[in-house]
């Protein structure tokens, strides 16, 4: 076999690709081209409505309150899970030898869960009259500080993303250890060298460093925020009311529960927009870097 | 390297081309040509044991009938069927229908009515003299424009209060006390007296767990005040029934574990098997967790009609009918005919813990709860169909009232909350097509 000839698999993976794309944007196409049609309920039509469904958002209170939660989310959970992220990798590098697999397998284990397991799980730790949470607060502060984690309609959302950060810290902790192990040794040891303490290490050498590992985990949080669905669903169905919707579950109850598909292929249409406008620039980016 | 470039997309569209039609070939040449096989295919929501032993009882029924037609059962998991909603939804939408497929009769029904996706079944239903047999109510859920579309396989009740009677007889309550919720909060007010700080136990972590609890308040304003209700007929928020069915709630909730955002319907029912609480309002699937427990009806426990509520029976309806397109049609009729038959019910609810639909049950066969409950049904002065299990309001509507209620358990706000329900209405104009007449 030359150089020239083609490898069949390559063909093979190419074919599949082909058709996975026809079925993947073909699809998110349709679903596009849906939510500018008169169609209602299950009744497909193809006459245009014009933006009549994106109106519709505009006018839906949930819509507004889904759409400030999701910004919540990327306010408050990118952030802290990047952080505390950022603290584990830290001290899993100091500590370093022995403990270190251990310890990195025990960190990512939560993001190895399904959603509908943890967020089950969280629900009895933040039961407000038995939950290991309460009993805690109680325990320690007296049982004026218990908390309504799931009944107040203003700590819900904090007490889904505290869970969330739990849940994702792991995995960003994993990036960054990555991140750090990648720095060069010989640029460590010069720092040493120069008497820099191990907080200098890490905030003067290391973390600037980490730029690249920081904005990878950013994007895989960032999409997670946007599309957060299942383990929400799970642990308060968007409530109390509707303090804790979000743009996705707010799509799935129109469009399955209230059979309303156009305006829920209206509102995927906006979260596919919001998705991409954080994907595309970072590919670009990442591919620009690569050329350098 | 472009023309290289050029060869595997070549070859790929090829490949991929040659791949398509290949399957699309066999599909047509083989697939089609061949003798359809005699199947049924069924969609169900009953994967839960006892549930799936109801079914199979049914399927079995029609198998020792039908020996040469071999069923093909699709569960799908998920709680009141949340999940299957939205499968069969895509399924139907893409032209897949099964065979036949449950849903819960009355509004949930309206999106496939509506777009064509059922057949008419008025010759099944004058042919098995169904229309003798199933109540009024009961006919008008399945019946859309004056036709049916959909036979009932069973009947749970809603508007159900569950007590633990060691906790009543302990303190001295009577259970017929509890028919007025002003007898009841008595009552209430005598446990936590005792010790007992919150003896109502609610769930609330799936939000219909409340919003089941406000309706049977609903139901206890009247049935005039619930038609109107669910006809879409209420304008006014300050109507004084509304307000009243309101405060009750409020009252009600002064009462209720504060945990309940984090408990599921199950879990609820559990703190009055351990005599945590005495009470629960909850359908009457409720029964099989005191089963389950060891618990014996009438020692253990007991169930009356939610106060206020007496003679009122508030119908939970799970039906099948008839898609349009279904690949066996013939076996699709043959299964109605054994879901509406009383030998098929009376196989199927025994072990679901629901009544038939049919008012000509063999009652020796049941449990003694559900002999209760079927006396109670041929008696019941009116029927009335559930909003939060899909029957009695629009989905617009009902997924609304979810929110409302379960924004008013932690707000206790009256009058936003009556301000709600009205815009729900008002936002559902549309889609009240039907006229109940529950008197």
């Amino acid at each position: 076999m030359g150089s020239h000839s083609l490898n069949p698999l390559a063909i093979i993976l190419i074919a599949s690709l082909a058709t996975a794309f026809f079925f993947i944007y073909g699809l998110i196409g349709w679903n596009m081209l849906l939510s500018f049609t008169k169609s209602m309920g299950l009744i497909t039509s193809y006459e245009l409505a014009g933006l009549a469904q994106y109106v519709k958002a505009g006018s839906d209170a949930v819509f507004h309150v889904s759409l400030k939660n999701n910004l919540m989310l990327i306010t408050l959970f990118i952030p802290g899970s990047i952080g505390l992220g950022l603290l584990l990798a830290v001290l899993l590098d100091i500590a370093g030898g022995k403990g270190e697999a251990l310890y990195r397998t025990i960190y990512l284990l939560p993001f190895s869960l399904s959603f509908v397991i943890t967020a089950s799980m969280w629900a009895w730790m933040y039961n407000y009259s038995y939950g290991v949470i309460n009993t805690l607060l109680t325990a320690l502060l007296g049982r004026a500080f218990q908390i309504n984690w799931l009944g107040d309609p203003n700590v819900a959302l904090y007490s889904v993303i505290l869970a969330l950060i739990w849940q994702f810290s792991g995995y960003t902790s994993l990036v960054f250890l990555a991140g750090i192990k990648s720095v060069p040794e010989s640029q460590i040891n010069a720092a040493k060298i120069d008497g820099a303490s191990t907080l200098q290490l890490y905030t003067k050498i290391i973390i600037p460093q980490l730029k690249p590992w920081i904005l990878s985990a950013f994007v895989v949080l960032m999409v997670f925020a946007l599309k957060a669905f299942d383990f929400i669903y799970v642990l308060t169905n968007g409530g109390p009311g509707v303090s804790t919707y979000v743009l996705a579950l707010l799509m799935f109850r129109r469009a399955f529960f209230e059979t309303d598909f156009p305006y829920g292929a209206a509102l995927a249409t906006i979260l596919f927009t919001m998705v991409i406008s954080v994907v595309v620039p970072y590919l670009l980016l990442s591919s620009r870097r690569e050329e350098k | 390297m472009a023309i290289k470039t050029t060869y595997a997309v070549a070859i790929a569209v090829i490949v991929t081309a040659a791949l398509v039609g290949g399957v699309l070939y066999y599909y047509y040449t083989t697939v089609l040509a061949r003798p359809r096989a005699n199947l049924l295919e069924i969609y169900h929501w009953w994967t839960s044991g006892g549930e799936k032993a109801a079914i199979d009882a049914l399927v079995a029924v029609f198998q020792g009938k039908y020996p040469d037609v071999g069923v093909i059962q699709s569960p799908v998991a998920g709680g009141a069927g949340y999940v299957m909603k939205a499968v069969m939804k895509a399924m139907v939408a893409a032209g897949e229908a099964p065979d036949a497929f449950q849903v819960h009769a009355g509004y949930e029904m309206k999106p496939y009515v509506d777009a064509g996706y059922l057949d008419p079944i008025d010759d099944l239903w004058s042919q098995q003299g169904w229309e003798e047999v199933f109540p009024p109510v009961v006919k008008d859920m399945v019946k859309w424009g004056g036709h049916y579309y959909a036979v009932p396989v069973n009947i749970h009740r809603a508007n159900v209060l569950w007590y633990n009677k060691h906790m009543l007889d302990r303190y001295g309550i009577d259970p017929a006390t509890l028919e007025t919720w002003d007898g009841f909060f008595e009552a209430c007010e005598k446990l936590r007296a005792a010790g007992i700080s919150h003896p109502i136990a609610m769930g609330g972590i799936g939000k219909w767990e409340i919003a089941h609890a406000l309706e049977q308040i609903f139901v206890s304003q009247g049935i005039e005040f619930y038609q109107d209700l669910i006809n879409g007929k209420l304008t006014d928020p300050n109507d004084p029934r509304l307000v009243r069915a309101l405060q009750i709630f409020h009252r009600y909730l002064d009462y209720v574990n504060p945990d309940y955002a984090t408990l599921t319907w199950d879990q609820a029912v559990a703190r009055v098997i351990r005599g945590e609480a005495a009470f629960t309002i909850m359908g009457d699937w409720a029964n099989g967790e005191f089963l389950v427990a060891g618990k014996v009806f009438g020692v253990d426990y007991g169930a009356i009609p939610a106060p206020g509520t007496k003679g009122i029976y508030v119908l939970v309806v799970d039906c099948f009918e008839r898609p349009r397109g279904a690949k066996h049609p013939e076996n699709s009729i043959k299964w109605l005919i054994v879901v509406g038959s009383k030998e098929g019910q009376d196989a199927f609810n025994p072990i679901k813990g629901s009544i038939p639909a049919r008012l000509d049950a063999d009652i020796a066969k049941y449990g003694p709860y559900q002999q209760q409950a079927i006396n109670d049904f041929r008696n019941a002065r009116y029927m009335a169909p559930s909003i939060v299990h899909g029957s009695g309001a629009p989905e617009k509507f009902a997924s609304a009232f979810n929110d409302i209620s379960s924004a008013f358990a932690s707000n206790r706000d009256i009058s936003a909350a009556c301000r709600g329900i009205i815009d729900a209405i008002n936002a559902a104009r549309d889609e009240y097509v039907k006229e109940w007449r529950l008197y």
